[in-house]
């Protein structure tokens, strides 16, 4: 009896070993780096603390697919495209603060749900292989993109202000400035506590996003997705309309991600018009797999652990590695390389396993038919 | 059922436009100019103070001695300043609070404060700054390098 729970025991933590060890490497690399970069816990804990209210809500958006079974939103970056759009055209209409941010946010919606609903519509026409369709996708839709803020604005959409636009009379600028609304929310509610400046507000709202996940996964719409995310034939004869579920998690994904475009912009202070976007998906895909979820299951904690271990290591790099090295490029190379890596890996983990449960499914069934055979 | 479900999708859809709306509003900024510079008109002529201190939200956002320009970023149409003027050397300052509603349709907008505060008409004190044309080169667009990893997070 001992003996069987000690074993189950060891099997137990080799599969936490097994499903944290890219949280638990991430672990190891900041404890190294901490110390060599020579940074103040305290500058640590503010940068950690203001990019958790930056990245959060953007992270947030990917929870809600990953529940349908579709794996991880790179098509996310469309929504980053549409709060950018929002941004752009409160900057040229001066609508400044808090009301331009709301307004950005609202004009937002009716391309995040157009270009949510294309690629939830694309991706059922590509079942299984979302991920890399969402991905190709992004940047199929970064051309629509670049043709309407390069070449329509300024000429078929009305921008007034010499400021945005380029001097050549249509198209936008590379950087567009958000001064007027730099970091509006986040000093919104003013708080310091030994130092470390609390960005309150975009906390408070980052929590309602919470709120509203967990709430979500109660709803009948939220059910219907989990039951289509663990199989989708079985979702279907229990009369589930899979297709619409799964385009509507996409389509909730890209408002969110327009949302949190605008929360990230606004902290940023400016928008770089052509590039903000490109690889948000990416980074914030990274982000998330650094804080322990996986293609198939991602919860609200790992947002945040991913969060802080993924930023303390985009923060400690450089310096860590000017350290070791002496310069600091190192650093830059290492972070970088680091990001696309963990994403490597999570994905072959996910194959992995999935052909582990295959092979396993066949021995079990395998093994009842003998039993059967032999009766 | 059917009915109701579409009657709550138009109500959230209208509520939805009416904030937007709202945000329009609320949110539309201004950069007043205040100018304390002589001013002529054909009825009549309006000299600059010794020096004028504006307040705007109990801060100080301009000193300005005789010909001076200050500026201010404001949000909305409502705008009260306080005016602390002293119209010659030594003599005492005198305190004035001054309500406007700036026009939406303007970005920038010029106050000439002696004007203002000799009680001259609204197209005599208030103007539109408009912004001297610069010539610029034209700006090398740089499309994003979709293998590069950004580096600030």
């Amino acid at each position: 009896m001992s003996k069987n729970s000690t074993v189950r025991k060891r099997g137990s933590l080799a599969a936490f070993l097994r499903h944290s060890s890219v949280p638990i490497m991430f672990i190891i690399i900041c404890a190294i780096c901490i110390p060599l970069s020579g940074l103040s816990p305290s500058y640590l804990v503010n940068e950690i603390v203001t990019r958790m209210g930056r990245n959060s809500f953007l992270i947030i958006s990917l929870l809600i697919p990953i529940m349908a079974g579709m794996g991880l939103n790179f098509g996310m970056t469309l929504g980053a495209m549409a709060g950018e759009i929002g941004l752009i055209l409160v900057s040229d209409w001066q609508i400044i603060g808090i009301p331009g941010m709301v307004l950005a946010m609202i004009l937002s919606i009716p391309f995040s749900i157009l270009l949510g609903l294309f690629c939830g519509k694309m991706l059922n026409k590509a079942r299984g292989r979302e991920m890399i369709a969402s991905y190709i996708m992004s940047f199929f839709i970064n051309g629509v993109y670049q043709l309407v803020v390069l070449y329509l604005m300024g000429s078929v959409i009305p921008i007034k202000h010499s400021s945005i636009k380029l001097p050549r009379g249509y198209g936008i600028r590379n950087t567009v400035s958000l001064l007027s609304m730099r970091q509006k929310l986040d000093n919104l509610i003013p708080l310091t506590i030994k130092g470390v400046k609390i960005p309150v507000a975009t906390f408070l709202v980052v929590l309602v996003l919470c709120l509203f996940i967990v709430w979500f996964r109660r709803t009948k719409l939220g059910q219907d997705m989990r039951a289509v995310g663990q199989d989708m034939e079985v979702a279907r004869d229990s009369g589930i309309n899979v297709d619409r579920t799964r385009i509507i998690s996409i389509v909730i994904s890209t408002i969110l991600a327009g949302f949190g475009m605008v929360i990230y912009l606004q902290n940023m202070g400016n928008i770089a018009t052509y590039s903000s976007h490109s690889q948000i998906g990416m980074f914030c895909i990274a982000t998330l797999l650094v804080g322990g979820a996986s293609v198939d299951k991602a919860s609200i904690g790992n947002v945040f652990l991913g969060v802080i271990l993924f930023h303390l290591m985009f923060i400690v790099a450089p310096r860590a590695g000017a350290a070791i090295t002496g310069d600091s490029m190192i650093g830059e190379y290492f972070r970088v390389f680091v990001s696309y890596a963990v994403i490597t890996l999570a994905l072959i983990m996910y194959e992995t396993n999935k052909r582990k449960t295959k092979i396993l499914e066949g021995e079990r069934l395998k093994l009842e038919q003998m039993e059967e055979e032999a009766k | 059922m059917k009915l109701k479900r579409l009657l709550v999708r138009l109500i959230a859809i209208l509520a939805v436009v009416a904030l937007a709306a709202v945000m329009f509003v609320i949110g539309r900024g201004h950069t007043v100019y205040f100018d304390n510079k002589a001013l002529e008109t054909d009825d009549a002529s309006y000299e600059p103070f010794y020096q004028v201190q504006v307040f705007v939200d109990d801060e100080s956002v301009a000193k300005l001695g005789a010909g001076d320009r200050g500026m201010v970023s404001v949000m909305g149409q409502d705008f009260s300043m306080i005016l602390h003027i002293t119209p010659e050397k030594d003599a005492k300052k005198v305190g004035s609070a001054v309500k406007l509603t700036l026009p939406y349709a303007m970005d920038g907008i010029i106050l000439n404060i002696p004007a203002l505060l000799n009680g001259a008409p609204e197209e005599v004190y208030q103007s539109e700054f408009i912004p001297a044309p610069v010539e610029e080169e034209d700006e090398e667009v740089i499309l994003s390098d979709e293998f590069e990893m950004p580096l600030e997070g």
